[in-house]
């Protein structure tokens, strides 16, 4: 009895041990799960993920007859995600291109209020104008066509992670049954985790002596990727396994599956991540998830295992083979036919191109970051997915830098005393791009290299101006003066300041007395500052605050040549009125702004003043056109530019700084080039910036329309003596030519000379023709 | 013979007073032989009525009229200033955008606009008849144009 007692009490005791320790083990289990289930429960209701917020440049308009740089518009539709297809387009994303025309189906576009569905179209060029544009699904002529923006930079938070949410039922099918045949062909039959296949896994580990097989099912997964560390211990995966069953309790499977889809990490750019699978397509196929064939879903599914690995950009046969695998997977489990699964398997994976993330016009993004954190918080852009749209023109941003760039270099060349070995020390330049009735930002380039300097030359700068602020003296006078008054050009001495001043000219000139318009064409210090002594300094003072420059200091004589600081960007839209009628626009660089629901948050337009009226603005519009027919930017038209063009050339003292700025009724461009550290440059504007300026308005013949300003009211044109600058007669002796004027401020004719020596004058005539 | 080229002179410097005191007080040379001024044989030329850029910039101009009558104002004015950048010269454009900025409530920015389409449309006179009325309207708000 006694023994049968003692073999009794240990088996009862180990049941009861046992069942003790099964019970807090269960309780502990269920307490932790409960404190996991909260914990799941905050990351689910709160907001999953952080987008980033996506700046987008504006839309690009094509129309017959267009102009067009055709290198430029085929770079910006590669950009767009358009790849090159040799059979006739049937899918978005698709062209063919050939010398003559270019099929493109296009992909649908969204921006501000206006969505359109992408349609198959034919661009038939003449050489580089477009000569028509037809639809190709209706043969339908189309007088104009808008291509869909480009991402030029994301707003990233720390975690530096691209997606783009999907929902569920946006989600093709074929891809669900790719990703289950990949990952988790059990999920909707199992609870979390999956014990057969856990079991298989280690079987197949434990035959090859290493980790072959992962068992995790799709909600372990997002456990693990969710809430987890990749370390792989026992404990983490004991974790995983009661989050994922937690997980399956507290959400339906489709809830799982949204979240995962969403969540999963499919590849790296540059130094961002592309998580979930509405990115994924994007990225690499350059569509929608909608659009994606039964093949591209097996690529994306086939990704998960490991997504550089499998990568179809660079690993192309082992991509194939493991689509492949999926694929046939498919098959197996009854989810596609044996004629698709052929169909898929012989089919070629065709990825888009895809260049390293970097932030497009770095500069101008800047600028507009600027502005935008006046409005959002750098968590909101980093984290809300709003679509920011701006007025950047891609094309004219890749011809500025370019042009920039070879200019730059090309000046090293001709200079090498220009040449520095330092990076943080070569020869810098800034171009900024401006429609000038508008105030539309089509281009800015801050410096040579944003990745040495991102020191924004157009925004940050303050550099001398010179000879470029000269047409703000001569529209100070244009109230007392005319361009055909005359100047003085002798040498004169001033005293500014307390010492005296001898202005001198850039190259000798052999006239003692000029007229308004030579002078200006021939940027002649001498003459600009007799100007601005006798128009009077606080009004040259007062015109440029009214054109709104922000760093006037004293009005000192000097002023006159320019000889104090502005803001690049600042002299650019002063310039904008003589080029808008008089209208001085807001330099714009963002349009809108919409949430990821497409919700429009922010609105804005250009916005104008009028600074100067339209004769005025005609009047010096003419004058500046002098300066590039016969003046210092004369050189311009050996440039291949053959369209009316106004501009002037600056250069500060010892040749610090170099400016051109040019334009026409349609566009407006700043060009400066200089040191950071002000050394001289041993080059005037017209031969440092005005090439630089060429090179970019060539090379977008789409801005350019050739036509001239038309005279507006109040602009009177009349024959004038060329020596006197008054009003050509019978009487008065000279060189006749025609001069604009200000309608109600015409010169008189000249006095002449007394009737007895006009007699003679006329006597010797007569003789002499004989 | 001498007195016969004096007299020959002396007739032709009489003639030629008496002819200069008949003509008009300012002497105008023939336009192709004087040098222009700059810009002005651009200033003559006026552009092509319907160049394809134009047409692009008219068909702007029409989108953006239609979504003016449906209310759709800021939709308009970013439609309308894509067609004042390829067609800068086109009043109508102002027009429009100076009642766009009287529908969102801003006389200032509808008087600048208001003042560009009068600078445009200045030949047009069933134009310039809406441009004015227009003008009043933005007056009647207080606001000079």
């Amino acid at each position: 009895m006694k023994e049968g007692r003692s073999t009794t009490i240990p088996w009862k005791r180990m049941v009861a041990w046992t069942t003790l320790f099964l019970v807090l083990t269960g309780a502990g289990s269920l307490v932790y799960c409960w404190h996991l289930s909260s914990q799941i429960e905050k990351r689910f209701s709160a907001r999953r993920w952080s987008i980033p917020s996506r700046a987008f440049s504006d839309t690009t308009l094509l129309y017959p007859g267009q102009r067009t740089n055709r290198v430029l518009l085929h770079e910006a539709l590669r950009r767009l995600g358009y790849r090159e297809v040799a059979h006739k387009p049937e899918h978005k994303g698709e062209m063919r291109t050939s010398s003559s025309r270019a099929d493109i189906f296009l992909h649908d576009l969204q921006v501000l209020s206006r969505k359109r569905e992408g349609f198959p179209v034919q661009i038939q060029f003449l050489q580089d104008e477009i000569a028509s544009i037809t639809r190709l699904d209706n043969r339908e002529s189309l007088a104009i066509l808008e291509l869909e923006p480009e991402e030029m930079t994301l707003f990233f938070g720390p975690e530096r992670e691209r997606r783009q949410l999907v929902s569920l039922d946006q989600v093709p099918e074929h891809l669900i049954f790719a990703i289950l045949a990949a990952e988790d062909s059990r999920f909707y039959r199992h609870h979390g985790f999956d014990p057969k296949s856990m079991l298989r896994a280690f079987y197949t580990n434990l035959r090859h002596g290493g980790i072959r097989q992962g068992g995790s099912t799709i909600t372990q997964q997002l456990a693990k990727s969710y809430f987890l560390t990749p370390r792989r211990t026992l404990l983490r995966k004991a974790k995983e396994l009661l989050m994922s069953l937690t997980m399956e309790v507290m959400y339906d499977k489709s809830d799982i599956l949204e979240i995962y889809l969403n969540e999963i990490y499919l590849g790296q750019d540059g130094s961002v991540s592309i998580n979930g699978v509405g990115e994924a397509s994007c990225f690499y196929f350059g569509k929608p998830l909608a659009e994606l064939s039964l093949a591209e879903t097996a690529v994306i599914a086939g990704l998960i295992k490991g997504p550089n690995h499998y990568s179809p950009c660079t690993e192309k046969k082992r991509c194939r083979n493991r689509r492949n695998a999926v694929l046939r997977a498919m098959n197996r489990h009854g989810w596609i036919s044996e004629e698709a699964l052929q169909i898929a398997l012989t089919s070629p994976i065709e990825t888009v191109d895809i260049t390293a993330y970097r932030k497009r016009a770095p500069y101008f993004i800047d600028h507009l970051s600027k502005q935008l954190t006046t409005l959002y918080s750098p968590e909101t852009l980093s984290s809300l997915g709003l679509s920011i749209y701006t007025t950047l023109d891609t094309q004219v941003q890749m011809a500025a830098e370019r042009a920039l760039s070879k200019g730059l270099d090309r000046l090293e060349t001709s200079y090498p005393a220009l040449q520095r070995v330092a990076a943080e020390q070569k020869l810098q330049g800034a171009i900024v791009v401006i429609q000038p009735k508008t105030g539309y930002i089509l281009a800015m380039v801050g410096g040579r290299d944003y990745s040495v300097s991102q020191f924004n030359r157009i925004t940050q700068a303050r550099r001398q101006p010179g000879s470029a602020f000269k047409p703000f003296v001569f529209v100070s006078g244009l109230d007392t003066f005319t361009p055909a008054s005359l100047l003085s050009n002798e040498p004169r001495s001033y005293v500014v300041d307390g010492k005296v001043w001898r202005p001198q000219n850039y190259e000798p000139m052999g006239e003692d007395r000029v007229r308004l318009r030579y002078a200006l064409a021939k940027s002649i210090n001498r003459a600009t500052v007799d100007l601005a002594v006798r128009v009077g300094l606080d009004r040259v003072v007062s015109t440029a605050k009214a054109f709104r420059f922000t760093t006037l200091v004293k009005p000192l004589l000097s002023l006159s040549l320019g000889a104090f600081e502005v803001i690049p960007l600042e002299l650019a839209r002063a310039y904008c009125a003589f080029a808008a009628d008089g209208v001085l626009p807001y330099p714009l660089c963002l349009k809108g702004v919409s949430d990821e629901n497409g919700r429009i948050l922010e609105r804005r337009h250009m916005t104008i003043e009028r600074v100067i009226s339209p004769a005025k603005a005609f009047i010096m519009s003419s004058m500046l056109r002098s300066a590039v027919t016969f003046g210092t930017a004369r050189s311009l038209n050996d440039m291949g530019i053959s369209f009316p063009v106004a501009g002037k050339t600056g250069t500060t003292n010892d040749y610090r700084d170099a400016w051109f700025i040019g334009y026409t009724p349609d566009i407006l461009a700043l060009v400066w080039v200089g040191f950071d550290n002000a050394e001289p440059i041993h080059a005037p504007g017209s031969a440092a910036a005005l090439p630089v300026w060429a090179e970019l308005i060539k090379a977008i013949p789409q801005h350019i329309s050739g036509n001239w300003f038309q005279m507006p009211p109040g602009v009177v044109r009349k024959t004038i003596c060329t020596q006197t600058g008054a009003l050509a007669s019978r009487r008065s002796r000279c060189k006749p030519m025609e001069e604009f004027f200000l309608a109600d401020h015409v010169p008189t004719p000249h006095p002449g000379k007394p009737p007895f020596n006009r007699i003679v004058e006329e006597f010797k005539d007569v003789i002499e023709s004989f | 013979m001498s007195l016969r080229v004096f007299e020959t002179v002396l007739v032709l410097v009489l003639s030629g007073l008496t002819l200069s005191s008949c003509g008009a007080p300012i002497w105008v040379p023939p336009e192709s032989r004087l040098p222009p001024p700059q810009g002005a044989e651009e200033a003559s030329r006026t552009p092509a009525p319907l160049s394809p850029r134009v047409l692009a910039s008219l068909r702007l101009t029409d989108q953006g009229r239609t979504l003016l009558e449906r209310g759709k104002t800021d939709d308009a004015i970013s439609l309308l200033e894509r067609a004042v950048s390829l067609h800068p010269t086109n009043g109508e454009n102002y027009y429009y955008l100076a009642e766009a900025w009287l529908m969102k409530g801003n006389p200032a920015q509808a008087a600048e606009f208001n003042r560009l389409a009068g600078t445009y449309l200045k030949e047009d006179p069933l134009w310039m008849e809406k441009v004015l009325t227009q003008r009043k309207r933005i007056e009647a708000l207080g606001q000079r144009v």
